[in-house]
């Protein structure tokens, strides 16, 4: 058995410029049991991870193990005092071997001289009595994503740490992997740890965990629920919140034309598909929202769409091929933005296939900037030393102004402001009552409910059927 | 942000003293020499047609490295690019020797731009097809064309009856106009003039230009859009070594007038530390070029000074894109990072 006592988060605050990612978030978790926190994206765990881990040092409020208040922002104090964290993103040496990981893990807290195969021993030997079998020389970078997580849980336990934090960690496993994980979960908390899992598929927290608390928007909506008085349904409840009145499904739809996608399977970067058959279909005027997990298949969805990425498959628009697709990418940093270059240049992006002369071009950027409410200095302001909403301002004017039949937006308020994100979210719905088809794709449930006419589903490269937003007010996934 | 003329200002300073900190290295009387590469650059006309030479071929390989780095593709190859085209010059001359001057001059100089561009866009299409690395391939082509040339001039393009590696020499007739046969300054050189003036336009004012700075900076967000960034960086190497081609026939049309293994007076290489100066920019490139061709043709007066005279130019070069890198380097570290979102 491990005894360390509990683990309690006191008044926890902590903000990013003007988002209140953290708002007095307390939370109390027991030694023995399996506690969920849940919540939606930008509710807040990762950011509770990263306070807890002492990666992030919050405002106000801290961490108190076993009685004892945790130094805020310090990771090696917080691995010293026993809380181990399974990340999200594995934190693995590719070229490395299990066991070098593993003592690279630990040479900072662990007493002796480097040793690979003593710094390892612990591990190794926790590995045995789990019953699993790992290969101690086999380079991460080998190893499937199970096998690289079991690593990363090993480094977490093998000095008998109290308090074990898991972030997300059923993401990247196969439904066998979840089991199986669950099921050591499971263990870990019967032997006396603290087990917290930060985590937003309702199905197997219900599966697993002893306690939920659900985070929405930063703040505390449920703190302690014992797990078998709740049924799946509240919970979404809480994590989502009183949904917003459903449109009726599809009233604004003209009957013809739109995008129609049949059959659809799209490889992913890796070659293996990431989309696989997936058919649905956006007419003029409708947004169709597309939710789910970062990482199911989305991107390459809408790549494809965009013209991209290839694929398989029919994609028909108004009966005849694709073309001039408004595309607002998901990554505005990596896709959307030449971030060196200036305001007018970034606009001019959207302008390739129509280029102005060039004296049109300053008061053109003018134009757009006043329309979209772009706080800039001017056309000629390096688009990098624009905040973030202006930046995917920049983006929505470019490829919004030029009034598209069809538009399809990945993530597109992510990381907005309230303000901005309601702009964003006001140009899709104006696209929409244009006539344009528009696709929208977000790990935001909320802004799916007010936007979206139809939502449906992506997981696992597939899709779901499309149901109006009030169908699904007690069915999230 | 700093000014423009602050800039210059700072730059210029600093590059004057590289130079008085190079000649103290090398024991040379600072005083002495400054007058003598003043002297030998611009004392008399003579001098100063000795620098307007040397500053041609720097400015035009120049500007072929900025069109090849402003698309991200770091072409180390101006020197191959620029031997290439002199090979097919030199080719092309053989081919229609005898034909009037009118019809061979303009022949000449666009066989040399096209055997550039062909080298160029070879590396280019290298990269784009198999993604091989721009920096390894341009040099490696380097040593290939240089070998191009010892057994062009040693074999098919050697002068008749010569025993000598040297091609034909030109008539005179074909060769650019030279005002005043006592000096080297011959009408080519406005070809330098016109190019910058043309790439700064290419760059600056239209789509391609365009294309090829957002490939530069952000090569997916051009794919994002539907643009081929690996087309717009083969266009963009095969037009970086058209240029160092025509540096090839300025030097071969306007003043060799026939190649042998020394035609390569590493113009081509010179050329990037011309461009890093000067900023990637056609304008900066005019002052950089102007710097470096001055100095070219003034530190050959040291050779009464010290044995390595000449050789000057090159350590002062080295030293001051040495020094323009760590600047660079100190201030991006001190740039605040952008805010994360």
């Amino acid at each position: 058995m491990v005894s360390g006592g509990g683990l309690e988060l006191v008044g926890i605050s902590k903000r990013f410029g003007a988002v209140k990612a953290l708002n007095d978030v307390s939370l109390s978790f027991k030694p023995g049991e399996v506690h969920a926190v849940l919540g939606e994206n930008g509710a807040g765990k990762s950011t509770l991870v990263n306070v807890m881990a002492g990666l992030t040092a919050p405002d106000s409020g801290h961490v108190i193990a076993d009685g004892r208040e945790l130094p805020a922002g310090d990771p090696v104090a917080s691995r010293r005092a026993g809380l181990g964290v399974v990340h999200q993103h594995f934190t693995l040496v590719p070229s490395l071997s299990a066991a070098e990981n593993i003592a690279l893990f630990r040479m900072r807290t662990a007493p002796g001289r480097f040793d690979v195969a003593a710094l390892a021993a612990p591990a190794l030997e926790r590995a045995k009595t789990l019953g699993w079998t790992l290969e101690p020389d086999a380079k991460a970078e080998s190893l499937p994503v199970g096998a690289k997580q079991r690593i990363e849980i090993l480094k977490s336990i093998c000095d008998d740490e109290p308090f074990l934090l898991f972030d997300e960690p059923t993401a990247p496993l196969s439904p066998d992997e979840v089991e199986d994980l669950l099921r050591i979960l499971r263990r870990l908390a019967d032997e006396g740890r603290v087990v917290v899992l930060v985590a937003h598929k309702l199905k197997e927290v219900l599966a697993v965990a002893d306690r939920v608390s659900v985070l929405r928007r930063g703040e505390v909506q449920a703190a302690g629920l014992a797990a078998r008085d709740i049924t799946a349904d509240q919970l979404a409840t809480l994590m989502v919140g009183e949904l917003p009145h459903a449109k009726p499904l599809g009233a604004r739809a003209t009957s013809h034309g739109g995008l129609v996608a049949q059959e659809l399977t799209v490889p992913g970067d890796s070659g293996a598909p990431a989309v696989r058959r997936v058919s649905f279909s956006a007419r003029r005027g409708e947004i169709i929202g597309i939710g789910g997990v970062d990482g199911n298949g989305q991107v390459e969805l809408a790549e494809a769409i965009a013209g991209i990425r290839p694929f398989r498959g029919d994609l028909t628009f108004d009966g005849g091929p694709v073309r001039d697709v408004a595309y607002i990418p998901a990554d505005r940093h990596a896709d959307g933005l030449a971030l060196e270059m200036d305001v007018a240049d970034n606009l001019l992006l959207g302008r390739l296939r129509s280029w102005p002369r060039r004296r049109e071009v300053e008061p053109w950027a003018r134009e757009l900037i006043e329309k979209f409410e772009v706080k800039t200095s001017g056309p000629a302001q390096a688009a990098v030393e624009l905040s973030g909403g202006n930046q995917q301002k920049l983006i929505v004017a470019r490829t919004l102004d030029r009034e598209p039949d069809l538009v399809v937006a990945v993530n597109p308020t992510r990381g907005l402001d309230v303000k901005a994100t309601a702009f964003v979210c006001d140009q899709l719905r104006a696209a929409r009552d244009r006539g344009a088809a528009v696709v929208l794709i977000s790990a935001d449930l909320d802004e799916l409910f007010e936007v979206a006419d139809q939502v449906s589903f992506m997981s696992a490269g597939a899709l779901s059927p499309a149901q109006s937003a009030a169908s699904l007010v007690g069915g999230t996934p | 942000m700093r000014s423009r003329a602050a800039t210059f200002g700072l730059t210029a300073a600093g590059l004057l003293a590289i130079l008085i900190l190079t000649l103290l290295v090398f024991g040379m009387p600072v005083g002495a020499s400054l007058r003598l590469i003043v002297e030998g650059a611009f004392g008399d006309k003579y001098g100063v047609a000795r620098t307007i030479v040397r500053i041609a071929p720097l400015l035009l390989t120049g500007l072929g490295v900025t069109v090849a780095w402003r698309a991200g593709m770091y072409n180390i190859g101006g020197e191959g690019q620029y031997v290439i085209g002199g090979v097919c010059g030199a080719w092309v001359a053989k081919l229609i020797a005898g034909s009037p001057s009118a019809v061979a001059t303009p022949l000449l100089v666009a066989a040399c731009i096209a055997g550039g561009a062909a080298y160029g866009a070879l590396a280019g299409w290298l990269k784009a097809r198999r993604g091989v690395n721009i920096v390894i391939s341009t040099i490696l082509l380097n040593f290939i064309a240089l070998q191009i040339l010892s057994w062009a001039v040693s074999g098919p393009l050697r002068q008749r009856g010569s025993t000598l590696p040297w091609s034909d020499e030109l008539p005179r007739a074909v060769m650019f106009y030279r005002p005043d046969h006592a000096s080297d300054l011959h009408a080519g050189v406005a070809l330098a003039l016109v190019a910058a003036l043309a790439v700064y336009l290419l760059l600056f004012r239209t789509r391609w230009g365009f294309l090829v700075r957002l490939v530069g900076i952000n090569p997916r967000a051009a794919q994002v859009n539907l643009i081929d960034p690996n087309r717009v960086q083969v266009a963009a190497m095969a037009l970086s070594g058209a240029l160092c081609g025509l540096a090839a026939a300025v030097q071969y049309v306007g003043i060799s007038g026939q190649l042998s293994v020394e035609f390569s007076q590493n113009w081509g290489f010179l050329g990037i530390p011309v461009a890093l100066l000067g900023g990637l920019h056609p304008g900066g490139l005019l002052l950089s070029s102007a710097y470096f061709g001055t100095l070219r043709a003034g530190t050959a007066n040291l050779a009464r000074f010290s044995q390595g005279g000449d050789t000057l130019v090159f350590v002062i070069q080295a030293v001051a894109v040495l020094g323009l890198a760590g600047i660079r380097g100190y201030t991006s570290l001190r740039r605040p990072v952008a805010e994360a979102v």
